[in-house]
């Protein structure tokens, strides 16, 4: 958490316990295994997976589906937060339209894109970029508005083009918050394209696990596993590669520039 | 500030005139856009019928009951890690663990143990609640200034009074965040479970409206869920300015 430090034995011991009890729970229980089978097997159903192939398949296709909604979503946020952070005459004739919208629970929009797109990869793009547009716009509108004037006016006075001073001074000063959007933005994008696939999809890691569940629970624990662990994974990369998914995914993401831990409402 | 909200309630008072008229004149398909007068006479005889408020009432129910236990359970966990190096390290490696699963995935394994109950949806709001929370209270325990604390001690305060009167006011602006990065979540996570797994609920009533093609109701819950969420923000912007009112009064006196 603070960079590096020192291996933390404690946290991993306590970690290592816990699987353990739940290897032990599970085995001593029988009964039990029906819901939760021993993490042992769990980790094999894992590899068995990884291996035949379809875990990799549907996994691809959910970073491919979240990788474009979230491009798509960064470029349209910052974009239109810059343009609604610096002219205040369109700032205030969208504001109230804004402020209607945004504290709706972007899932509810599934319903309408399922009517007017279908069900395919163009509804949960779509419900992903809505959802994801909101913090990075947000974030983005709010940056710029903050920057100081006395920075946009030196700007001015070293006559500087207007596209200069857009690169120059807006980005570059509104960054931080720019950054901050797309970082809760990242993980609302995965939250949307799982939740997509689960009420109307027909491939991806969202589809494919509770169509599963009443199959075969290993294979459900070990969907939760992946998918969990996906971004995660990325962020510390080292972990990555010794995970037989990780190694799909962080080719993926590394290519789209995306290096930020993810973790639901960060 | 006059002009700007009359710009803001004019332009959309605009666009909904376009889109009525676009409706009207039946220039899209009507079964997907229908007409904003029409969603907003659906929305009132759902709403004076009880339907809706009805439904909204059984999510809120799921919403609280797993916001508080969130709240109860990650406020005094991120405040003794926040204090205890120990503490914090013993369950760094779980928290960091188990954080990035997005919470719409516990779902199916939420079901397998809860079954289609309100107990698989608080979970899932719990658990999805609880990163915030927690991150947001060990920050803010972590960030208190130690001339505070040591104050505290010169002057001899037990454990139990400095938690309680110094640790616990000098984090709570960190906390209030929390909860509130937390409140959305919520509602999306109410939402969404009811969507997946439910028969009653706002999230259902959308879904299911949506599937039977009764368009304008789908519409009409939706209004509904934005009204919903803007009420829950103005509230919460209420209850934290009167619990932290001592904290704005020393932000206004800094500046």
């Amino acid at each position: 958490m603070d960079g590096v430090k020192k291996f933390n034995w404690l946290g991993w011991s306590a970690c290592a316990l816990l699987l353990c009890l739940w290897e032990l729970g599970s085995r001593a229980a029988p009964k039990l295994q029906l819901y939760v089978p021993p993490i042992s097997q769990v980790m094999a159903a894992l590899g068995q997976l990884a291996l035949a192939g379809p875990i990799a398949k549907h996994l691809m296709i959910t970073v491919g589906r979240f990788v474009e909604g979230y491009l798509l979503s960064a470029a349209i946020g910052v974009s239109l937060g810059i343009v609604l952070g610096y002219f205040r005459i369109v700032h205030s004739f969208l504001e109230t339209l804004i402020e209607f919208l945004r504290p709706m629970p972007s899932v509810a929009i599934i319903p309408v894109a399922i009517l007017a797109l279908g069900i395919g990869d163009s509804m949960i793009v779509a419900v992903t970029v809505y959802a994801t547009v909101w913090p990075i716009l947000i974030n983005t509108l709010d940056g710029v508005r903050r920057i100081e004037k006395i920075l946009l006016d030196t700007g001015r006075t070293f006559s500087l083009a207007r596209r200069q001073i857009l690169w120059q001074i807006i980005l570059p000063a509104a960054s931080p918050y720019i950054v901050t959007g797309l970082r809760v933005g990242l993980s609302i994008a995965l939250i949307l394209v799982t939740t997509a696939e689960m009420i109307a999809g027909s491939k991806g890691l969202g589809f494919f696990y509770p169509r599963r569940r009443t199959l075969d629970e290993q294979r459900g624990h070990v969907r939760r596993y992946s998918a969990g662990r996906g971004p995660w994974l990325h962020a510390q990369s080292t972990v990555s590669r010794r995970r037989s998914e990780g190694d799909a995914l962080a080719p993926r993401r590394d290519r789209a520039g995306i290096c930020l831990r993810c973790s639901p409402g960060d | 500030m006059q002009p700007r909200r009359l710009n803001g309630v004019l332009f959309l008072g605009a666009l909904l005139a376009a889109w009525e008229i676009v409706a009207q004149a039946q220039w899209i398909n009507p079964l997907i856009v229908p007409p904003p007068s029409r969603i907003l006479r659906i929305f009132w005889e759902q709403v004076s019928s009880g339907q809706i408020p009805a439904q909204i009432l059984v999510s809120m129910k799921r919403a609280a009951a797993g916001y508080f236990l969130a709240a109860a359970v990650f406020i005094p966990l991120g405040i003794f890690m926040g204090l205890s190096r120990r503490i914090y390290s013993l369950f760094e490696v779980i928290v960091e663990m188990l954080r990035p699963v997005p919470p719409p995935v516990l779902i199916p394994l939420a079901m397998l143990f809860f079954g289609l109950e309100d107990e698989m949806k608080i979970f899932v709001i719990f658990f999805s609640c609880a990163w915030p929370i927690l991150l947001n209270t060990l920050d803010g325990v972590r960030g208190i200034d130690p001339v505070l604390v040591n104050t505290g001690r010169t002057f001899g305060l037990s454990r139990l009074k400095t938690l309680w009167q110094i640790v616990l006011p000098a984090a709570s602006p960190q906390v209030m965040t929390g909860m509130r990065v937390s409140l959305p979540i919520t509602l999306i996570l109410v939402v969404i479970s009811e969507m997946v797994g439910s028969t009653d609920g706002i999230g259902y009533f959308i879904l299911d409206s949506q599937r039977r093609f009764k368009v304008a109701q789908m519409y009409a819950g939706m209004l509904s869920l934005a009204l919903l969420g803007y009420l829950l923000n103005q509230l919460f912007d209420l209850v934290y300015r009167r619990l932290l009112a001592w904290h704005w009064g020393m932000v206004r006196g800094r500046e």
